[in-house]
């Protein structure tokens, strides 16, 4: 029931890659990528539906890597994953259009909840365009 | 597509009929009188009670012209009046937005004209005060560029999003950002969430934004040691109420009218946009709901949202 594709941003591979084993294991569609640019390069050359994301990360961090991902493909929702972030960041991240703020570490169980919601706003705002 | 066939004419003619309803029952009913009373009294009396219907028919019609055409006027003036005051919001904006731009690009002119100064002398312009004018320089454009972008998400106006709304989980979770990242760790936040609060229709993100704008102004204005308590409940006319209230300074009588409006900020310049108000209260009117502000100076502030359980309730 739950067909729709993730990415999963975060520089700190032990945490992405174990959060992709856990979700592959509930039959969930998910990418891992290690970095912004990664990230923008792979959105150029499929389609994914909700994008997770980490705020902090070296070189081009999470908040410009939103902005970037928004303009490329504004439909596609981001939940943010944030350590200790500032609440300004917070602030910017949701006015840019950010989904949800996740706060690491996080129960499995509370992220699909919203990467559910997350695809079913895409899914509703898909059907105003049409 | 016939618009003439009898059904569609018939269409166009019930609704004509409801809206004039009490017109017509009047005219019947003193026609329906004037029979029985035509039978008793002879025609004088069956005439008489004609006019009468005809009369009343006409004067009914008449007051009943005459009430729209008063909410006619009224509708327009109301118009000419948002008109008015649409224009004044646009005036005092762009004086917001002249004055916000304007700080940085003295401080950028300033700077230019100093370095050109040093490089203009023979010998080479010292290193540690040019690098500090160039970042400066690079320090106010980064401002300007924030002004523009929080500008550009005030105007593009993104249409909500209508799903069932988890109000006391949005509060949980921004509380909880909150409190990792704020800066006091003595920061005292206290929640009294209704338990059983009902799901509204309402937008998820939009509202994290509104809470997270107001958490943080409560923390600005509490302090070292104040207290922020957030309460949520369901409010008499069953609509979804969200209060944050501070222990803080408080907000002068003079500036209350104003501290929804566009740049309207108290904080030092550089600090802050003014915008963080205002766009709560444009998200807040686009959910369908309001946002209202009381408070005593020295003793606080509380900030108190109404929402409607579903968007349809508002017509949006």
């Amino acid at each position: 029931m739950d067909n729709f594709k993730i990415l999963i941003v975060d520089d700190e591979n032990d945490f992405r890659e174990t959060i992709i084993k856990r979700l592959r294991a509930r039959k969930i569609d998910i990418e891992g990528a290690d970095s912004g640019p990664k990230a923008l390069e792979m959105l150029d050359a499929q389609d994914f539906d909700v994008i997770v994301l980490d705020v902090k990360m070296p070189g081009m961090d999470g908040i410009e890597t939103l902005r970037e991902i928004k303009l490329k493909k504004p439909l596609v929702e981001v939940i943010m994953l944030t350590g200790h972030a500032s609440v300004e960041s917070g602030i910017q991240g949701m006015q840019l259009g950010a989904f949800d703020y996740v706060m690491k570490p996080v129960a499995l169980d509370d992220l699909m909840d919203k990467l559910r919601q997350a695809n079913e706003r895409r899914l509703i705002q898909l059907e105003y365009h049409k | 597509m016939q618009k003439n066939s009898p059904s569609s004419q018939l269409m166009t003619l019930l609704p004509h009929l409801r809206d004039n309803l009490p017109v017509y029952a009047t005219a019947l009913v003193l026609a329906l009188l004037a029979v029985p009373l035509g039978f008793q009294g002879g025609l004088p009396y069956a005439l008489a009670a004609g006019l009468l219907a005809a009369l009343s028919f006409f004067t009914v019609r008449q007051v009943l012209r005459q009430k729209e055409a008063a909410e006619r006027r009224k509708e327009l003036s109301d118009e000419q009046l948002l008109q008015s005051q649409k224009l004044a919001a646009i005036g005092e904006l762009s004086a917001g937005i002249a004055h916000e731009i304007n700080n940085p690009l003295a401080i950028i002119r300033q700077e230019a004209e100093w370095l050109l100064r040093l490089f203009n002398k023979d010998s080479p312009p010292d290193a540690t005060e040019t690098k500090t004018g160039l970042t400066e320089i690079v320090r106010q454009v980064d401002r300007a560029r924030e002004i523009t972008h929080n500008l550009l998400n005030f105007a593009r106006r993104r249409q909500p999003v209508v799903q069932a709304v988890e109000l006391n989980r949005i509060i949980l979770d921004m509380t909880l950002l909150v409190e990792k990242t704020a800066p006091q760790s003595r920061l005292n936040l206290v929640k009294h969430l209704q338990p059983d609060l009902p799901l509204i229709a309402s937008d998820g993100p939009l509202l994290r934004q509104v809470i997270l704008n107001l958490l943080n102004n409560a923390i600005q204005a509490a302090g070292q040691d104040g207290t922020i308590t957030v309460i949520t409940r369901v409010a008499d006319d069953g609509q979804v109420m969200v209060q944050v209230n501070d222990t803080g300074c408080g907000i002068p009588k003079e500036h209350l009218a104003q501290i929804f409006d566009p740049f309207f900020s108290t904080k030092p310049q550089g600090k802050g946009t003014g915008l963080g108000l205002a766009i709560c209260h444009g998200i807040i009117e686009r959910l369908g709901g309001e946002i209202s502000v009381t408070s005593v100076l020295g003793q606080g502030s509380s900030f108190t949202i109404k929402l409607p359980q579903s968007l349809e309730q508002r017509g949006i």
